[in-house]
């Protein structure tokens, strides 16, 4: 399976950078994720709870990063496995890029192989089911990362309408300079490692905003550098969707 | 017509269980604590196997037994053998690698067998296979046959995965014919890999009694004395009087049940290490994808050689065959004996040469499948002769005609090592023709043009060689095993039959077919005939039913065991009626005093052989006789189809608008049940030209691994079969009779791509789905248009 996409996301590289490696902002944006776990310095495991159709399934997948350029790019590779319905392995080169507006352009290009029934059976619908997965999760990413808390799922807010394979996708509607200022601030927020700030959070004074964010940040890099790990979550979510059609194709 | 006996169309008797749900398959038989089997399957076309975790699915619940590969290793089990030896062409036996029934440290395909899970239902067994933790080191597969000489080593004995490089034919011959030639074609064609898909999916029963130290062995098997024989001598080294295999109805095999494979081999050892418990493994669908044994899968280059006239000079033909990743039974006699021997066809090449090497790749096993070799021959023969034709800018039946071997030219030896012993090829293609209005077909062309779509028509002059075989001759090439069949005619003390033959029937029809023929030779009603098979406890040692064999060798076989029976009666009758032996002449059931009108029915006969009160001296008591019959040659059906066929250039829709079959199948006995033979071939082979494609993906998956992606035809894909018969009898077989069960497989692909390469004007492999023939019917189009 080979699957490439990109998404703009409403915040600076740094922040961007910063969510994807917050066990909670990924936990919170993978569809059906129950657990999001660092095993090791530059490995992460997840439980992911996923649904396709009528049938729901939980699969365990593992990863290790590599080639680690933050807040630029990495590479990420590993093994999903879904029991007796087979395993996905592969990986994943992710790039991050600043482009106007304060916003992150981020790039994926997945390469990633099946194996077992996944591959006997689902095979027609992999593509297709793991890239309505990955928007999914960049929607609730994008959303995070920008200040906005995920509603039920849906993509809102800051979040682009995702264009896989799409080159330079063109924005839907474009933020006039004010509300890019709020949405701004909002990321900001939204940065704090383990906090979702709630569209509706009180109002706190500028001063506030910004010593939190900086520190929010500052602290988010420190603990990339020291972990020199991000997640996987581009991978993931493919392998995900991947289980998740043969959960489907199985009870069918 | 009669109403039962020879040539009568009667209704099969076993339809009636079959069609109400009343048949009794292996998976219907539950055995009294039985236990369930679940084999865990490699997720990996090749990779090194660095350890087994067991512990875990030992402990689930319900499990009773976790068995690797070593457990069966330390009990001595062997491996499954491959029961034909194949000499390469420099005096070498092929490459053959050990196939264990559990691997040894690696798998080799995506569905080899890594253990085997065994619980007290089949929902435990399942659950706590997924529990067997296997530690696999990745190993690049070989999935490419074009390639495969390049890639990765998949076994140790086998360099280059070459099995055998292997030729027939006299090389120097076709080579300096070529140099004379006018004209040559040359064609490469790939024969697509198929899945055999019997309705019924494999299932087994290990049971041994530890009373009797006995075991049961309940198959899906269409030779059940076969399946003994190798797991006794070669795999699990049993007294062959110890064991019993029940192949009860069997739903279809295809070929892909000949064959002995893990599961049973398994379920049997796991018995008796489990003291007696009964270990049942039924496949699922999905399994039967993964390791039923595969059919085709040969990619080919062949060259034909004429004379400014057309006239056949020579063939050359070299084909890369590929037999998976271990031998299955007979994998490798299919594409070497059972194919390039068939490379001269109707036609009286002088000169043929055919080499074919045999590889092994990360993919199941590749054995027999209706039709094993003779389909990839037919292939090459009948599409290079239609392009030789269209290059040449003849008719192709013309083209045909002008080739055929004469009814003057018979017993024809052919420079591929047969010897036909009759056929008569060109009243055959002319009723062919006549049937299919061949004079006006251009004008169906110009019709279908005036509505915007494309006709085409496409011929395949097949022949085949069945009735599978003489032993000394097999035995000559290296076969393992002799193929005489067996038969044991048991009359009852009042008067019915039952008839016992080695033959196995899933799907033939034998218990209607054989009892017609014994009503005939011994005058018993139809009714009182009962025809038992599939049951080693109960019949003669029998070789079973593959390469349409069953009633050219086990039908003789019966007519032998008859004319036993009607020898012995002869004297009951001599004595009953005070006469001499050879006064007596029996007819229609009667032993009449010729010239007198003294008779006395076989039923009384019968009788009297049980109640031997008044009896002659010296004739033993009983009227219970066997045969074995070993036949002096193949059988060589022959006959002409011809397709034809509307392409929709807007969807690319190939709509079979006529099909024509005429066969000749020597003497017939129940035309209804040959007809629905040549039914169902021509659908399996409208099945491979059209849709059918076992195809795997560059890491060894295979990814048509269910309905959803490996399509099987269906009735709307078909038009109405018209079949016609001319008949030459066979002439070394009691009967006359050749064999009609492989013919549609035979020769319906090579007619449909005929005619579907006609309508397009350019060539594509098999199968020609919607995308492909739409891409070449729109790119007719535009150039028709420029």
């Amino acid at each position: 399976m080979q699957m490439t996409g990109e998404y703009r996301i409403e915040a600076p590289r740094d922040k961007v950078w910063a969510a994807l490696n917050d066990p909670e902002v990924l936990k919170a944006s993978i569809p059906g994720c129950e657990e999001m776990q660092q095993t090791g310095d530059d490995s992460f495991e997840a439980k992911v709870r996923a649904k396709v159709g009528p049938v729901s399934a939980r699969f365990a997948g593992a990863v290790k990063l590599s080639d680690i350029n933050p807040p630029e790019s990495y590479t990420i590779s590993g093994e999903g496995k879904g029991g007796a319905a087979g395993f996905a392995s592969g990986g994943a080169k992710v790039r991050l890029a600043e482009v106007d507006g304060g916003a992150t352009q981020l790039h994926y290009e997945v390469d990633a192989k099946v194996g077992g029934k996944l591959a006997q059976l689902g095979s027609r619908l992999i593509d297709s089911t793991a890239k309505k997965m990955a928007d999914q999760f960049f929607a609730n990413f994008a959303t995070t990362v920008a200040g906005q808390a995920p509603e039920g799922g849906t993509a809102t807010g800051g979040a682009e309408p995702p264009k896989p394979e799409a080159a330079a996708p063109a924005p839907a509607a474009e933020p006039t300079p004010e509300q890019q200022a709020e949405m701004q601030e909002k990321a900001m927020q939204g940065a704090a490692p383990g906090h979702v700030a709630p569209s509706d959070a009180p109002a706190e004074s500028m001063d506030e905003v910004k010593r939190r964010a900086t520190e929010a940040s500052t602290k988010a890099v420190e603990t990339v550098r020291s972990q020199k790990s991000m997640s996987p979550i581009v991978w993931i979510v493919g392998v995900i969707a991947i289980v998740a059609i043969l959960w489907a194709v199985f009870a069918l | 017509m009669p109403d039962s006996g020879i040539g009568a169309a009667v209704k099969r008797r076993e339809d009636f269980r079959f069609i109400t749900g009343r048949g009794r398959y292996v998976d219907d038989i539950n055995r009294p604590g039985q236990l369930y089997a679940s084999f865990v399957r490699a997720p990996i076309a090749h990779a090194n196997v660095r350890g087994i975790d067991t512990a875990e699915a030992e402990k689930a619940p319900g499990v009773v037994a976790v068995f690797t590969g070593e457990d069966l290793e330390a009990d001595g089990v062997g491996s499954l053998p491959c029961g034909w030896v194949v000499t390469d062409k420099h005096g070498e036996p092929h490459k053959a690698p050990p196939h264990w029934p559990l691997v040894r440290g690696k798998v080799r395909y995506v569905g080899d067998h890594v253990a085997v899970v065994i619980a007290e239902t089949l929902a435990q067994a399942r659950d706590a296979a997924e529990l067997v933790e296997v530690d696999y080191e990745d190993l690049d597969p070989v999935v490419d046959l074009a390639q495969a000489g390049e890639g990765a080593q998949l076994h140790d004995e086998a360099p280059g995965n070459l099995c055998y490089d292997w030729e027939l034919g006299d090389k120097a011959a076709v080579d300096a014919a070529f140099e004379q030639a006018a004209h040559v074609t040359k064609l490469d064609l790939v024969n697509n890999r198929l899945i055999p898909n019997a309705m019924e999916p494999r299932a087994a029963i290990g049971e041994y009694d530890v009373g009797s130290d006995s075991y049961t062995i309940y198959s899906t098997s269409q030779n059940p004395h076969l399946l003994r024989l190798i797991l006794c001598a070669f795999v699990l080294n049993l007294p062959e009087h110890k064991v019993r295999v029940v192949a009860p109805d069997v739903g279809g095999g295809f070929g892909s049940k000949i064959y002995a494979y893990a599961e049973e081999t398994v379920c049997t050892w796991a018995s008796k290490k489990l003291n007696g418990k009964p270990v049942k493994w039924t496949a699922e669908r999905s399994e039967s994808f993964l390791s039923d044994a595969h059919g085709r899968d040969h990619v080919t280059h062949a060259e034909l050689a004429m004379d400014a006239e057309g006239k056949f000079l020579a063939l050359k033909v070299d084909t890369k065959a590929n037999l998976g990743a271990y031998l299955s039974s007979f994998a490798t006699a299919v594409p070497t004996y059972l194919y390039a021997t068939l490379l001269a066809g109707q036609y009286a090449t002088p000169a043929v040469h055919c080499n074919v090497r045999g590889y092994f790749t990360s993919t199941a096993p590749v054995d027999a499948y209706r039709g094993a070799g003779r389909p990839e021959a037919t292939y090459v023969i009948e599409r290079i002769v239609e392009v030789a034709a269209r290059d040449m800018k003849m008719d192709p039946a013309e083209l045909r005609r002008k080739n055929f071997i004469q009814p003057d030219q018979f017993p024809y030896q052919t420079p591929v090592a047969l010897v036909y012993d009759i056929g008569d090829y060109e009243p055959t293609l002319d009723k062919a023709l006549e049937m299919i209005g061949y004079r006006d077909f251009a004008q169906r062309r110009a019709e279908s043009e005036a509505r915007g779509k494309l006709r085409g028509i496409g011929f395949s002059a097949y022949i085949e060689a069945c009735g599978i075989a003489p032993s000394a001759v097999v035995g000559s090439l290296g076969a393992g095993v002799g193929l005489w069949e067996s038969a044991q005619v048991r009359f009852n003390p009042t008067g019915s039959v039952s008839v016992f033959t080695g033959a196995h029937s899933h799907g033939q029809g034998h218990e209607t077919t054989f009892a017609q023929l014994v009503s005939e030779k011994l005058g018993v009603p139809y009714e009182q005939i009962d025809i038992v098979h599939g049951d080693t406890g109960q019949i003669p040692m029998g070789m079973g039913t593959y390469g349409s064999r069953s009633l050219a060798v086990g039908g003789s076989a019966i007519v032998k065991a008859c004319d036993k029976i009607v020898e012995k009666g002869k004297k009951i009758a001599a004595h009953l009626m005070e006469a001499s032996v050879d006064d007596i002449e029996f007819d229609g059931g009667q032993f009449k005093v010729a010239g007198t009108d003294k008779a006395k029915g076989i039923g009384e006969i019968a009788f009297t052989a049980y109640v031997p009160h008044n009896y002659p001296e010296g004739v033993e008591p009983g009227l219970d006789e066997t045969a074995f019959y070993d036949p002096l040659n193949f059988t060589y059906p022959a006959g002409v189809h011809i397709a034809e066929v509307e392409v929709d250039p807007d969807t690319g829709e190939t709509k079979i608008v006529d099909w024509v079959a005429v066969d000749d199948f020597g003497k017939v006995l129940n035309p209804m049940i040959v007809e629905g033979q040549v039914h169902g071939g021509i659908a399996q082979g409208v099945g491979q030209a059209l849709l059918e494609s076992a195809v795997y993906d560059d890491s060894g998956q295979l990814v048509t691994g269910s309905y959803m992606d490996y399509t099987m035809p269906r009735a709307d894909d078909f038009c109405e079969f018209r079949v016609g018969m001319t008949v030459s009898e066979c002439t070394h077989n009691p009967l006359g009779v050749k064999g009609c069960g492989e013919a549609g497989a035979i020769a319906a692909p090579a007619a449909l791509m005929n005619a579907i390469t006609d309508a397009l004007g350019a060539e594509i492999d098999m199968p020609a789905t919607r995308e492909k023939v739409w891409r070449h019917a729109q790119a007719k189009l535009k150039a028709a248009a420029e």
